[in-house]
């Protein structure tokens, strides 16, 4: 979690680091992290340093800085065509790198390019990314959402206050009355206060309130999972996916348009993807190797493993440590392993090991366990067909902008009370679904203007059996 | 006595001072103080006051360090590669054929996430859609916990598991040095099957199979190898015929596999009210079968005097046949018969249970000269799937102790629990050096095997089936094997040393086999993958077969071959019950819960004995027995003692005993579950004969301790004497009715002293009875108009739109079979309970058939009637609810919430119709508690749905629900929901296609209708206009969503005489 909020608080900083900047439409960092996001990553390593499919870019300016910039505008558009006019640079890294040839961008804007090459630089240099570095003063405060308990606090302590001067009055207005009284007024010690029926009395009020107070709360919250993210066995990151590479949710979710099931996408579907893209940036790399180890594919030779059920432990350890050493070399651009090189190996794959196993599950081969975050209990019967193909509701009002979400949290309390809630207020889509023909009633009174709308609640979706069977 | 008087049982008719008193009470016990008497110490309520206050420190401390801890990670696992036919949430449906011994029937088989969780039928190739309960109840057994895991081999230290391999090699050495070698097996339905055992018996010239059946048809098979050259079974087309005889043939029950139910109840449907057309059936038998009780006449004949009858009726019809002599008044009855299906002619149908050759013939000849041939039975439409001799047995038995037979395999079969010979059978195969049974689970027979091959489930299974005229059908796995199993054919035909190219060697034999012999008769498809894809969609495919033709055989003499009746004073005879079969339904619990259609008893078979009643108020039993009573019961030289239960309609100076009970070996739930009479029955010139002469029943001798019979249990509407006034009124409602207004006796609520449960007539009767009932109904709507409620505002501004689901179930169609009844307990998961908790009135079924009687008190008519949750649009259970658990939809539904219902039971209790159960005990052991599991009567080390294998049968969309709650049916609400779904998916307008209830598409007559009642192009709204219907209590205005019909027979009262 921790990991999780510093990551959204340095993005908020560089945020706020180049608003000024953005209107103007000049190159940004910002704008570069996109472009780069969006068409670099798959091929041109994060940290800018190491190599992968494609070069390491950090320094690329420089050493195209003996050509004209349009001739990188150009490299970066579409390389071949200048590889084809003979271009010294452009032949020089093809022979380094062919026959990989970079995809041709031909829509990339100059300002685009610019973008890129700043952040290129930038996260080279260190200067973006890596430890937050809170310069103060360039944008403003960082606003942090605040709580209203202050007042309440606030309120008890004046109200505590008042009660003790008001008991501090008394007992000398006591004292003042006992004196012209002519008798020997004795104040209560601290103790008999504490003591007395009165305080005692209320002493337990407070606590009994309080405590059923905390007991009811806990015990309608027991079993909800509000804001629930944990660790996954794999870093699959939403943000990636859904956000950055925009992949359609019901690509990989393909129940959800048919069945009660979302579906968490079998590991076929990941590789239908993952065959080509088998490396990337930050964690992608050792993280992509769980799931070739979960199907058996090997992404030495770019084939599926036969018969990899069989296989041998010492046979799969083998063939991945190969390519997770082979993949270390590539980055670093040395041709043997060292020492850090070996420990990252066979951290690497133990971890894919802890990953993939379980007390039941012996081996790294077969299902991905994952971490179910949704959880309803046996008794409610939710179907997602229903609300997605029917109802047509964006996945995102149940389950929160996903396509930021590089850790998945549940968004939403699933409690019974937001499920009535939302079937109270929602309309449902009369329009053009002849199966609602059936409410003749309903159609009347919208044609005749007596009505605006029909709620899921006037079709009977607050009824017990809609959900309860 | 009143003609028109209804009965349930004896103890309604003599209004039985238990009965009386336990009819008023909704629940009958309180088991939890029960069970606290049972186990000592199990659940002590003592304790005192600082007791109260430790537990309730301890309460709320427990709560609150649970509401401190974590919820536990649960898993989400996907695949790894997701089969394209499964989408995880939505059923798959693969059709395939329910296949035991000759019996086949194309099915449906519903699975979720590659788990088969319920049976529906598959009308694509026979046009009968409904399913039997024994395969619907297939799906259980699948799951059986006793099922063989491995394969085992019986060495010195008993049975150990071995490999296939090591079997398979043990075979090989078996068989190799063999001298003679039998294949015993029951008959087949299954063509594949046969030809694995054919490959056999090719490979091993000294091999020979054995065909038997234990409910046997050999004396049909050779009658009809007499008359029509080859052992066939004719096409019955019942609702063809105008006249139907049957001489104790349970055609509607287990008779040559059962499935005549969906044609027969076609002629017994009123179509058109002013011009009621009905066929008449006339039952000769002693006991009263299930297609007996359908019946609209019922001749009483001894068993011993079947022949003689038939014989009586051929003189009548084709003459020259002098048979023995026959009592007076089933002679009388015969010869009215005859004249019937003369009149009749070829609209005429005679059928026999008989299993003696020459009353079949004789049967076959009367069939002849009615001209039935062609007409009313089809031999174009034969089946060839019943092979089954007991006179083979009878020759093995002869060649064992000297025709050196080394090796034995039993093909599924259990001839040491169900021939009569199994003593004698087991003694004489000590001598086989090597038995060998292929067999699912263990048995009887397999106790004594030196190899046993465990096989599949039919639904784990590749295969096939004849259903008779060239239609054949498809067995297709729906699941991978659970276990270490393999199919007999495969094994039968690797022993035969049968090599198969690709993965799965049954799939390759079974698509060889269908490119060989069955895709060159077809015409349709020239590619074999497009035949073959075509009967796997469809289940099989409708072909042709050779006729047959009738030739006559010689009568001559026949007098003389046919049964001789016994003078006797007592005979027993034995059936076969329609879900029972002959001990094939004995480990499913399901099957064993399911009540029988006629005696309603489960658990066990009980003696049926007749009834003798005075007429006004005494019962005289025979030997003064009653039900539940236990009584020693000596036939030939065995002693059993069981418990009897008084049969309306049961034949005076006869008993009856359902076979398929007392296995010895059968599991945690069929070991000595009632009595086993295989071992009681004789033979008679080589055929098993279902009855026995040497026969006596003791005086009462005890009483049975869990006498699980539900006929009086959840009873309603009963009429009979108060014991104060001697007044007509209500049995269930005595407590109530005690204020008279007037001159007039004034019921609760005006007009409960004459209740409307059941309505019937007879086709002559018809036109004024229907008048009687508009007046009924009027009179009762009328009452209804009075209430205080303005019900029908809400009705117009509730249920006008949308849906509005209700029920319509035709009386006249339904036959009892109890289909419904298991369809609902698989759909639903509804619980087994065991036989205590039965005795205890705790059955947990739906959906009940409740079983009335009418007429003649000795030989009377039934009517089956389903009663399920009628879903009352004013329903009383919904007012008395205290936590509102029990409420009512837009869409007209009764709806229950469990996990809102606390268990006052409040709506239990007034409830009319008496259709909601309550969980007394944990019985889906939601939760463990070993308190809970006392005297549950399935005493295994886990009870019935504790372990997860059984479990796997559990429709997930339907709650699981724990002890302490009331439920009831739902009208099937998530097939609603999911057929509205796919409706809105569409975006179209419901169909009745979208939507059925489990005991609806279950039934195989056509009896229940479901659907939505404001959709005015549907079947239900059709049928919802007949005069004939009518709302069970309807005076009471509860606003019931289900309609009955009227029941109408077509008896001719001229017969009784």
């Amino acid at each position: 979690m921790i990991i999780h909020k510093t990551f959204k608080l340095s993005k908020l900083v560089l945020i706020l680091l180049i608003l000024p900047t953005l209107i103007f439409a000049e190159p940004t960092a910002d704008v570069g992290k996109t472009v780069f996001k969006n068409y670099c990553a798959s091929c041109h390593a994060k940290d800018m340093k190491s190599a992968l499919t494609g070069p390491a870019l950090y320094g690329a300016e420089a050493r195209w800085a003996d050509f004209a910039r349009e001739d990188l505008y150009e490299w970066i558009r579409n390389s071949q065509a200048l590889i084809a006019k003979g271009h010294p640079r452009a032949t020089e890294l093809w022979n380094e790198y062919k026959p990989t040839v970079m995809t041709a961008f031909p829509a990339l804007t100059d300002e685009e390019i610019e973008s890129v090459l700043l952040y290129v630089e930038g996260v080279g240099s260190g200067a973006i990314g890596g430890k937050p570095q809170v310069t103060a003063g360039a944008g403003g405060v960082v606003a942090e959402e605040k709580s209203n308990n202050y007042i309440y606090y606030i309120l008890f302590g004046l109200l505590g206050l008042l009660a003790i001067v008001l008991a501090r009055v008394i007992n000398n207005l006591s004292k003042i009355s006992a004196q012209r009284d002519g008798t020997v007024y004795e104040g209560k010690t601290l103790k008999q206060t504490l003591t007395s029926k009165g305080f005692v009395t209320f002493a337990l009020f407070g606590l009994i309130v309080l405590g059923g107070y905390t007991t009811v709360n806990k015990a309608v919250d027991l079993g909800r999972q509000q804001g629930y993210a944990p660790e996954q066995p794999i870093k699959f990151s939403h943000e990636t996916h859904a956000g950055i590479n925009k992949i359609d949710c019901q690509y990989c979710h393909d129940g959800a348009r048919r069945s009660k099931h979302a579906v968490i996408p079998a590991a076929n579907t990941c590789m239908n993807c993952h065959t080509a893209i088998k490396v990337g940036s930050e964690n992608g790399t050792a993280e992509l190797t769980k799931i070739y180890a979960s199907v058996g594919y090997d992404p030495n030779t770019n084939k599926y493993v036969e018969d990899y059920a069989n296989k041998s432990e010492e046979e799969i350890e083998a063939m991945f440590k190969k390519w997770i050493s082979d993949q270390y070399l590539v980055g670093n651009g040395i041709e043997k392993l060292d020492k850090e090189g070996e420990r990252e190996v066979r951290e690497q794959w133990d971890n894919i090991v802890a990953s993939l196993t379980n007390d039941q599950k012996k081996t790294v081969g077969g299902p991905i366990e994952w971490t179910r975050i949704h959880n309803l209990p046996d008794h409610v019967y939710f179907n997602h067909a229903q609300h997605v193909s029917v109802g047509k509701i964006e996945c995102q009002q149940c389950h929160g902008k996903v396509e930021n979400m590089e850790v998945l949290e549940q968004h939403a309390p699933l409690s019974m009370g937001w499920c009535i809630n939302c079937h109270r207020q929602t309309e449902v889509k009369f329009d053009g679904n002849e199966y609602y023909e059936s409410y003749e009633k309903y159609h009347e009174e919208l044609a005749n203007g007596t009505r605006d709308g029909v709620t899921v609640q006037d079709i009977g979706g607050l009824e017990c059996q809609k959900c309860h069977y | 006595m009143d003609k028109n008087k209804i009965w349930i049982g004896e103890k309604d008719l003599t209004m039985a001072k238990d009965f009386v008193e336990n009819s008023q009470k909704e629940f009958q016990s309180n088991p939890a103080i029960e069970n606290a008497k049972l186990a000592e110490g199990a659940m002590q309520l003592g304790g005192d006051r600082r007791d109260f206050l430790k537990m309730l420190g301890f309460g709320l401390g427990a709560a609150t360090m649970a509401a401190g801890c974590d919820i536990p990670v649960k898993r989400a696992i996907p695949y790894v590669v997701k089969p394209d036919s499964i989408i995880p949430g939505v059923a798959t449906y693969y059709a395939s054929t329910f296949i035991e011994g000759g019996i086949a029937e194309p099915i449906l088989v519903k699975t979720r996430e590659g788990r088969p969780i319920h049976v529906e039928g598959n009308s694509m190739i026979t046009g009968h859609s409904g399913v039997s309960p024994r395969a619907q109840a297939s799906v259980l057994s699948l799951y059986n916990t006793n099922r063989f895991r491995t394969p085992q081999l019986n060495g010195a230290e008993g049975f150990t598991n071995a490999s296939w391999d090591k079997l398979d090699a043990r075979m090989a050495d078996a068989l190799k040095g063999a001298r003679n070698i039998r294949v015993i097996t029951n008959s087949t339905a299954s063509p594949f099957a046969k030809s694995a055992m054919n490959a056999f018996k090719n490979k091993y010239p000294n091999a020979s199979i054995v065909s038997y059946d234990s409910v046997s048809a050999a004396g049909l098979l050779s009658a009809n190898e007499m008359c029509f050259g080859s052992k066939i079974v004719p096409a019955y087309h019942f609702d063809k015929a105008d006249v139907i005889v049957s001489f104790d043939a349970d055609f509607l029950g287990a008779w040559l596999g059962g499935g005549y139910q969906a044609d027969y109840a076609k002629g017994r449907k009123v179509a058109d009210v002013n011009n009621p057309k009905m066929s008449r059936h006339i039952q000769v038998e002693c006991h009263m079968s299930l297609t007996g009780s359908n019946s609209d006449n019922r001749i009483l004949v001894k068993p011993s005097e079947q022949g003689a009858a038939i014989a009586a009726l051929a003189s009548e019809i084709v003459g020259g046949v002098s048979g023995p002599k026959l009592n007076a008044k089933a002679t009388k009855a015969i010869k009215k018969v005859a004249a019937q299906l003369k009149a009749a002619g070829s609209k005429a149908l005679v059928v026999s249970g008989s299993n003696n050759t020459y009353e079949q013939v004789l049967i076959n000849a009367i069939n002849n000269a009615l001209g039935a041939y062609g007409n009313t039975i089809s031999l174009s439409g034969a089946k060839t799937s019943f092979t089954g001799d007991e006179r083979d047995i009878e020759t093995l038995l002869n060649e064992l102790p000297s025709n050196n037979i080394d090796v034995v395999i039993f093909n599924q079969c259990n001839p040491l629990y169900d021939s009569p010979n199994a003593a004698k059978l087991k003694a004489a195969l000590s001598k086989v050096k090597t038995k060998v049974a292929l067999s699912f689970s263990p048995n009887e027979t397999s106790a004594i095997c030196d190899v046993i091959a465990p096989v599949n489930h039919f639904l784990e299974s590749w295969g096939d089936a004849d259903l008779g005229g060239g239609a054949k059908s498809i067995v297709q796995p729906t699941i991978s094997k659970l276990f270490d199993t393999r199919q007999s054919e495969e094994s039968l035909m690797r022993w035969s040393g049968i090599a198969i190219d690709g993965d799965d060697y049954a799939l390759g034999a079974m698509k060889k086999a269908w490119k060989n012999n069955i895709f060159p008769t077809q015409s349709n498809f020239v590619s074999f993958q497009g035949f073959w894809d075509s009967v796997l969609h469809d289940g099989g495919f409708k072909g042709t077969s050779k006729s047959y033709s009738f030739s006559a055989p010689s009568l001559a003499g026949i007098s003389g071959k046919i049964t001789k009746p016994s003078n006797a004073e007592l005979e027993i005879k034995f059936f076969e019950s329609a879900h029972m079969g002959n001990g094939s339904g004995s480990e499913n619990p399901w099957l064993m819960e399911m009540p029988d259609p006629v005696t309603r008893t489960s658990w066990g078979n009980y003696l049926a004995v007749p009834v003798n009643f005075d007429g006004v108020r005494t019962m005289l039993g025979y030997n003064d027995l009653k039900d539940g009573d236990l009584v020693d019961l000596k036939v030939k030289d065995v002693t059993y003692r069981i418990p009897v239960v008084q049969q309306f309609g049961q034949m005076k100076g006869t008993v009856a005993l359902a076979l398929g009970y007392g296995r010895s070996n059968g599991g945690p739930v069929g070991t000595n579950v009632g009595a086993d009479v295989n071992s009681v029955l004789t033979l008679e010139k080589g055929h098993i004969q279902y009855y026995n002469t040497n026969v006596s029943v003791s005086k009462k001798v005890g009483t049975e301790e869990n006498f699980s019979c539900v006929q009086y249990h959840h009873t309603f509407g009963i009429k009979g004497q108060d014991t104060e006034t001697g007044e007509t009124i209500n049995a269930d409602e005595a407590a109530l009715v005690s204020v008279t207004y007037g001159v007039v006796k004034q019921g609760y609520q005006g007009s409960l002293t004459d209740r409307s449960v059941v309505y019937n007539t007879s086709v002559g009767e018809l036109k004024n009875s229907i008048a009687r009932l508009k007046e009924k109904r009027a009179e009762a709507q009328h009452l209804n108009e009075n209430t205080m409620y303005p019900f029908d505002e809400y009705t117009e501004t509730k249920y006008s739109q949308g849906h509005h689901w209700g029920m319509h179930v035709d009386l006249n169609a339904c036959t009892g079979c109890g289909a419904c009844t298991i369809a609902c307990m698989s759909e639903n998961n509804v619980p087994v309970v065991g036989k205590r908790e039965v005795s205890r009135h705790h059955e947990m079924t739906w959906l009940r058939i409740d079983r009335y009687f009418y007429g003649e008190v000795e030989n009377p008519n039934t009517v089956y009637q389903p009663m399920m949750c009628q879903h009352c649009d004013n329903a009383p259970c919904e007012n008395v609810c205290p936590v509102n658990a029990t409420n009512h939809s837009s869409e007209g539904l009764n709806q229950m919430t469990y996990n809102r219902c606390v268990g006052t039971r409040y709506c239990a209790n007034n409830c009319p119709y008496k259709v909601r159960r309550f969980n007394w005990l944990d019985y889906t052991t939601a939760d463990i508690f070993p308190a809970n599991q006392v005297g549950l009567g399935l005493d295994t080390e886990v009870p019935f749905y504790g372990d997860n294998l059984t479990r796997m049968v559990l429709n997930p969309d339907v709650t699981v629900r724990s002890r302490g709650v009331i439920e009831k049916c739902s009208f099937c609400v998530q097939k609603i929901q999911a057929g509205k779904l796919t409706a809105k998916v569409e975006g179209r307008r419901l169909q009745d296609t979208d939507v059925t209830s489990a005991c609806a598409s279950a039934c195989p007559s056509g009896a229940i209708t479901f659907g939505d009642m404001n959709n005015k192009k549907g079947d239900l709204s059709k049928k919802l206009h007949s005069d004939l219907n009518y709302i069970a209590l309807e005076e009471v205005n509860v606003k019931s969503s289900v309609t009955y019909t009227m029941k109408v027979n077509n008896r001719d009262a001229s017969l009784d005489a």
